[in-house]
């Protein structure tokens, strides 16, 4: 390449630097060209900008006193991960008691903080527990159920005696499923069939009437209403609707929740049977999932085993195309499952599975949890102390420059423009990547600008042994870079060996040190290599060459 | 000047200096800040303007609180994190910030999840071990066979690790004990940037080693460690004076929250340009002499 080459590359790299500048610091261009180019802010991390806090309410209340601690740690754990999935995030996430507060750097609008935590879905497995007998607990809990019922029913009475329709309300609100489909219709039935209270209630009233209270009986809550007067047979007609009681004895059944949960998933899948091509569901989980899957199985033989996501079932039972509290997906387990993998089947909708199976890999939390406040917070450093800290390290890099011209001349002159492209270069590739900057992405780039630093001196000192050796500039350069390349090569490949194992080994602070660490040798090699040699290249041959005091 | 004729001298230096800091570890104990240990957290909210985080810290001068950070929350409030505090201390707290209410005062857990600690030592090993085996392979078949490839990593990530990085551990232990000043999370990774700046710096010297001995067939191992530290205590000198003109800057003139983290680092870089020269090559040395005598008695 003639020298002519080397002094138009070198002026399109200051173009190129100068654009950079710009999208980098748009400010001063804006005040001095009356452009109005928006400018795209660093994206700054907590320590040094601040952001949001949200408040999560973990839900403990089913998990064991001495468990609490390791589920809320857990917890903990696995919503930094989901959070900072590239390092680039670097949340801050704090255990508060039962309650989780995360912090994320600029994020002002909640929701998107929501988003960015994602989804948390809560899976439960829970097997059959037989009581003995019953118990006071059961007891209070009917009571608290039938009252709740009871308000149901007067609720229902009421819009009947204003003049709703009764078969309409059967259809609705009845749970004898039977007559209710016939509009609460019983049919033609004789004394001595139905239960004392409700015959009591029915044989007293005329035909058309609706009873006007609630009649009890241990089925529940009955609305009656009178249809046909006694025929021939001494039968009567008559309607109701049933809003059913829960007894005591419904308890003696519960379902119990065991040791398995979302944390011991370690993937799901939705395939397809091989024989009936139906849609499926695969669980996979992880070794201590296995072993504890394993052992509910086998002392669930021939008995049902419940899943149960966010409450609900995990898939739709009762064919009507929606999740809800009416279905219940408890297969019976066969035999004991070891190998850590459950099929779930008789779901038909394929868009439900793959919701499904799309909120478990999203990662099943230890608890269930709920946001319950939010709010704004400033920088951990303090805004004051950073812009202090700011300025005083811009002077310190000009102190640096003045010494390295002073040291080196010409070549560090051009030595200090390269290394100013270099920071033009990389922050220009922080703020498009986005990379978010904190404390330690800031030292990891200060510190690939010191083996930057490292680099130019490198070659100059080798280029003064050239030249001291008789050579001139073109060679002096020539040699200069060939002889420093390896220790460039091999001072910067080891410190990048180091990073890369940091950053995919590491989390949160450690992953932000390492990425910009990365990224700042991978450019500061090709500036030193390529842009100082193009700058110092450019004076091959010309006048410049000539004046000794520029290069010593 | 001869590098290696004050080496004792180096040493003894050297291993004053790691088994001080390895006295004053485990003795003073280093004092972890709250990222990792966890402590209290309290919002406190004024009704009217509030003061600026500088005017609170000032206000709370008067009482021994360890570590304080002083969060902006939302319009009116401000966040503190310390270490553990009594309900006295808080009680203190609140009487001394004129103007402020009570929110809520609670623990608060670490932020540094267990597994970044795990991962943390298997990182290092894994990071030593690569080091190693990354100089054994570029380093290979390199002239006089008394020296092994693999010594150089093996001094290089030892010398990164053992020296520059616990040294200024143990300085943060005693300063941790009589001023309690904190490791905090910007101190850990001003220890991950000595680290590898000092890894650096002592691959170059090195590497000056390797091209000298490719070179130079007719001067002895001392010989030619001398030659290239010679040839390299000038770039040494320059990479880590202008490193350490921005960090005094900054130390100096540049904000109060950053001064830990910049000292440990000053601290780091003035070990690691040291080590590099005056343990680095001598260790080589030394290693080789007594290779040598152990050849020389087995024959």
């Amino acid at each position: 390449m003639s020298k002519i080459g080397y002094k138009k590359i070198s002026f399109i790299f200051l173009l190129i630097g100068l654009c950079l500048a710009f999208f980098v610091y748009p400010d001063p261009f804006n005040s001095l060209v009356d452009l109005n180019i928006t400018e795209k802010p660093f994206k700054l991390g907590l320590d040094l900008q601040g952001g949001t806090q949200l408040t999560y309410q973990a839900e403990l209340s089913e998990v064991e006193e001495k468990d609490k601690e390791e589920r809320m740690y857990g917890l903990r754990d696995l919503i930094e991960q989901r959070i900072d999935v590239f390092g680039i995030a670097e949340p801050l996430v704090q255990v508060k008691g039962d309650r989780l507060l995360v912090e994320l750097a600029g994020v002002v609008d909640p929701l998107e903080a929501m988003k960015m935590i994602g989804e948390t879905p809560f899976l439960e497995f829970k097997e059959v527990e037989e009581k003995e007998e019953v118990t006071e607990e059961m007891i209070e809990m009917s009571s608290a159920y039938n009252v709740i019922e009871l308000d149901r029913a007067e609720e229902v009475l009421s819009q009947v005696n204003q003049g709703g329709n009764f078969s309409e309300l059967a259809l609705t609100y009845s749970d004898d499923y039977a007559s209710a489909q016939q509009g609460g219709d019983l049919g033609w039935f004789k004394k001595g069939t139905m239960v004392e209270e409700f015959e009591d209630a029915v044989f007293n009233i005329s035909k058309g009437e609706i009873k006007e209270e609630i009649v009890e009986t241990v089925f529940g809550y009955h609305i009656i209403q009178k249809t046909e007067d006694e025929n021939e047979q001494g039968e009567i007609r008559a309607s109701h609707i049933l809003i059913k009681k829960t007894n005591p004895e419904d308890f003696l059944y519960s379902w119990k929740r065991t040791e398995l949960g979302g944390q011991h998933l370690k993937t799901a899948r939705y395939g397809f049977d091989n024989n009936t091509g139906d849609p499926m569901i695969e669980l996979e989980f992880t070794d201590e999932g296995s072993k504890i899957f394993e052992t509910i199985t086998e002392r669930n033989i021939n008995k049902p085993l419940a899943i149960f996501l966010d409450g609900k079932s995990i898939i739709d039972t009762d064919g009507d195309g929606k999740i809800t509290s009416e279905d219940l997906y408890a297969p019976m387990i066969q035999e004991k499952i070891s190998g850590g993998s459950a099929i779930i089947t008789g779901e038909n909708s394929i868009e439900n599975i793959r919701r499904i199976v799309s909120r478990l890999r999203s990662g099943a939390l230890p608890v269930p949890i709920e946001l319950i406040s939010y709010q704004n917070v400033g920088p951990i450093l303090g805004m004051e102390s950073l812009t202090k800290s700011l300025k005083a390290g811009l002077f310190g890099f000009v102190l640096v420059v003045i010494f390295i011209i002073l040291i080196y001349r010409l070549p560090g002159l051009l030595a200090s423009v390269s290394l100013f492209l270099y920071i033009i270069i990389a922050l220009s590739l922080f703020k498009i990547i986005p990379i978010t900057l904190t404390l330690s992405g800031i030292a990891g780039f200060i510190l690939s600008i010191g083996m930057a630093i490292d680099a130019n001196v490198l070659i100059f000192a080798r280029m003064r042994e050239e030249k001291a050796l008789g050579n001139n500039l073109k060679n002096s350069i020539k040699n200069g870079f060939e002889r420093s390349w390896p220790s460039i090569r091999d001072g910067n490949l080891t410190t990048l060996i180091v990073a890369l194992i940091l950053f995919f080994i590491g989390t949160s602070f450690v992953k932000g040190f390492a990425l910009t660490l990365i990224i700042g040798i991978s450019v500061s090699v090709f500036s030193a290599i390529i842009i100082t040699k193009v700058f110092l290249r450019s004076f091959e041959g010309t006048f410049f060459e000539k004046i000794k005091f520029l290069w010593k | 000047m001869d590098f290696l004729k004050y080496k004792k001298l180096y040493y003894l230096l050297s291993s004053l200096l790691i088994i001080g800091s390895l006295f004053s570890i485990i003795y003073f104990k280093i004092n972890l800040g709250i990222e990792f240990t966890g402590g209290s957290i309290m919002e406190i909210e004024y009704d009217l303007d509030r003061p600026s985080p500088q005017e609170i810290r000032d206000s709370l001068s008067g009482i021994y609180l360890e570590e304080l950070t002083i969060q902006p929350a939302g319009e009116k409030g401000y966040i503190i994190k310390t270490k553990e505090i009594s309900r006295e201390t808080y009680e203190e707290i609140l009487l001394s910030l004129d103007g402020a209410r009570e929110n809520y005062i609670e623990s608060i857990g670490p932020s540094i999840g267990k597994e970044l600690k795990t991962k943390s030592i298997t990182s290092i090993i894994l990071a030593s071990m690569a080091i190693v085996l990354y100089i054994a392979i570029t380093f290979n078949g390199i002239g006089i066979g008394k020296i092994k490839s693999w010594y150089y990593g093996i001094i290089a990530s030892g010398v990164g690790f053992f020296h520059d990085v616990l040294i200024v551990l143990g300085f943060f232990a005693v300063i941790g004990h009589f001023f309690n000043v904190q490791v905090t999370v910007p101190v850990v990774v001003a220890l991950l940037t000595v680290l590898g700046y000092s890894i650096n710096d002592t691959v170059v010297v090195f590497d000056r080693i390797r091209e000298n001995m490719i070179k130079s067939h007719a001067l002895d191992i001392d010989q030619i460690i001398n030659k290239s530290l010679k040839e390299t205590i000038g770039r040494s000198v320059v990479t880590s004076f202008t490193t350490l003109l921005v960090l005094f800057s900054v130390f100096f003139i540049g904000g109060e929250t950053l001064k830990t983290f910049i000292l440990a680092m000053i601290i780091g870089i003035s070990l690691g340009t040291y080590s590099s020269i005056f343990l680095a090559g001598p260790l080589l040395s030394s290693w080789v002499k007594i290779k040598e005598k152990n050849n020389n008695k087995n024959v």
